[in-house]
């Protein structure tokens, strides 16, 4: 279980985060939610251990967690891989990093659920579609049977269609795989559709953390109300009378 | 008026990505322009952008993020003055006013450069800027996809509210069926380069056609509440 205490982190002077808490248990999903600049970023380059904290602590079943080797999926599919190699090494690179074995039959079985064709792999990022190189991006992410996984704005740059097409294969994934997966996105309609629990931020505070079908029908403060009608406005939600 | 173009095509490095489309634009239009990625969309918005600008009318564009309409290193006012040079206004006759407070900008300090904004106030000041003339027609690109939800939100119901009742009409460019459909009377549906379906909103949200029109459809929003 991963289990953030008390975080604070600070760039300069300035408070990014402020006392954060939250716990996520094995194969749940946390939707953490907010504006640009609320800090959401920020939490996943702290959980990642690219920047330290100022106080508290994060853990993976009581032990620091970089030793659960958390993976990342990142927002820019094509940026986040190396232009020049093969998305087959730069899949593997996990194994490699980590030093360990992979599991007979795990990259086909993984290929297959993620309806990527094995010769995919063998192409460069710029010569598959941007959907197929995000499928790839998780395929990296899963490779190393990583406990937890962390999902930075996984469905922006893709279409609409695509976009829920590639939410169910995780969600389908993640319930093969057991992964807890923790999901950054400004999506309302994508993190009430697809997580369990829903934490907002604002500001670099939590505004409130809710399971998704309260959020979703009775949000608390005005702030969650205001995101949840404007994913209405925006069609990401259908309101059905 | 009505606004018309004929046989727009656009060929990339040999493959053709847009094949021969036309057009009818009526006053007062809303259009929206949906399809999924690489389906020649944005093409077709551009094309005839140049197209209708080259048989005189006016079109005005707002691109999908405001980094690509503002210079960083220009102020506000700047931006403001040369838009009205380049539609032969005298600088100062736009109601600057009348638009900032349509689009709820008035607070912002036009001699800043666009950091000195919020991303939500540089898309509305760009949508301002599109505005000034009044022109025939506006291109709105994935106008609200750089945006925070609450505030794509806002932007989109002060443009809808200020063009209610204008004669200008409005091409929603967008992948998102979803967000059009809200805004839209007419959706034109493109596929791999042609314009595969075109209806009414109500007709294509239920009634799609094309394979392209009915993963739309089918995929327009998350889920529906009960709300």
């Amino acid at each position: 279980m991963l289990k953030v205490n008390n975080l604070v982190v600070k760039r300069g002077p300035r408070v990014t985060l402020d006392d954060i808490n939250l716990s996520l248990q094995a194969g749940e999903t946390l939707a953490v939610v907010g504006e640009s600049g609320a800090g959401k970023s920020t939490l996943i380059a702290t959980i990642l251990g690219l920047l330290k904290p100022a106080s508290g602590e994060i853990t993976w079943n009581g032990q620091p967690v970089r030793e659960a080797h958390p993976a990342l999926v990142m927002q820019e599919p094509r940026a986040a891989f190396n232009p020049v190699l093969s998305l087959r090494r730069s899949v593997m690179e996990p194994i490699v990093a980590q030093g360990t074995v992979l599991g007979i039959g795990c990259l086909e079985r993984l290929c297959a659920r993620l309806e990527l064709p094995s010769e995919m792999l063998d192409r460069r990022p710029n010569q598959v579609s941007i959907g197929q190189a995000q499928r790839a991006g998780i395929l990296r992410a899963l490779i190393a049977a990583a406990p937890l996984v962390l999902f930075d704005e996984p469905l922006s740059a893709l279409d609409a269609v695509t976009q829920k097409h590639t939410a169910q294969l995780i969600s389908d994934l993640q319930s093969e795989e057991g992964f807890a997966a923790l999901i950054v996105t400004h999506d309302i309609g994508y993190a009430v559709a697809h997580a369990d629990q829903i934490m907002v931020l604002k500001d670099g505070r939590v505004e409130e953390t809710t399971d998704a079908q309260t959020f979703a029908l009775n949000p608390v403060s005005p702030y969650c109300r205001a995101l949840r009608d404007a994913a209405i406005s925006l069609g990401a939600l259908e309101a059905v009378t | 008026m009505i606004l018309t173009v004929t046989g727009l095509s656009a060929v990339r490095s040999g493959r053709t990505i847009l094949h021969p489309t036309s057009l009818d634009i009526e006053p007062r239009g809303r259009i929206g322009l949906v399809g999924a990625s690489g389906s020649g969309k944005s093409t077709l918005g551009h094309m005839l952008i140049d197209d209708l600008n080259a048989q005189g009318h006016s079109v005005a564009h707002v691109p999908q993020s405001p980094d690509e309409a503002l210079d960083p290193l220009r102020s506000m006012a700047f931006h403001w003055r040369e838009t009205e040079v380049a539609l032969g206004l005298q600088p100062g006759s736009a109601d600057q006013a009348g638009l900032f407070r349509a689009l709820s900008i008035e607070d912002g300090d036009i001699r800043e450069r666009p950091w000195g904004w919020s991303r939500g106030m540089q898309q509305r000041f760009v949508i301002a800027m599109a505005l000034i003339s009044s022109p025939d027609l506006i291109v709105l690109d994935e106008p609200t996809s750089a945006l925070d939800p609450v505030v794509a939100a806002a932007t989109m119901d002060l443009l809808s509210s200020f063009l209610d009742g204008k004669d200008t009409a409005m091409i929603l460019v967008t992948h998102d069926l979803g967000l059009a459909a809200r805004r839209v009377d007419r959706l034109m549906v493109m596929d791999a380069g042609r314009l595969v379906e075109e209806g009414s909103t109500g007709d294509i949200l239920e009634h799609p056609q094309t394979p392209a029109a009915k993963a739309l459809s089918a995929h327009r929003n998350w889920m529906a509440l009960p709300c």
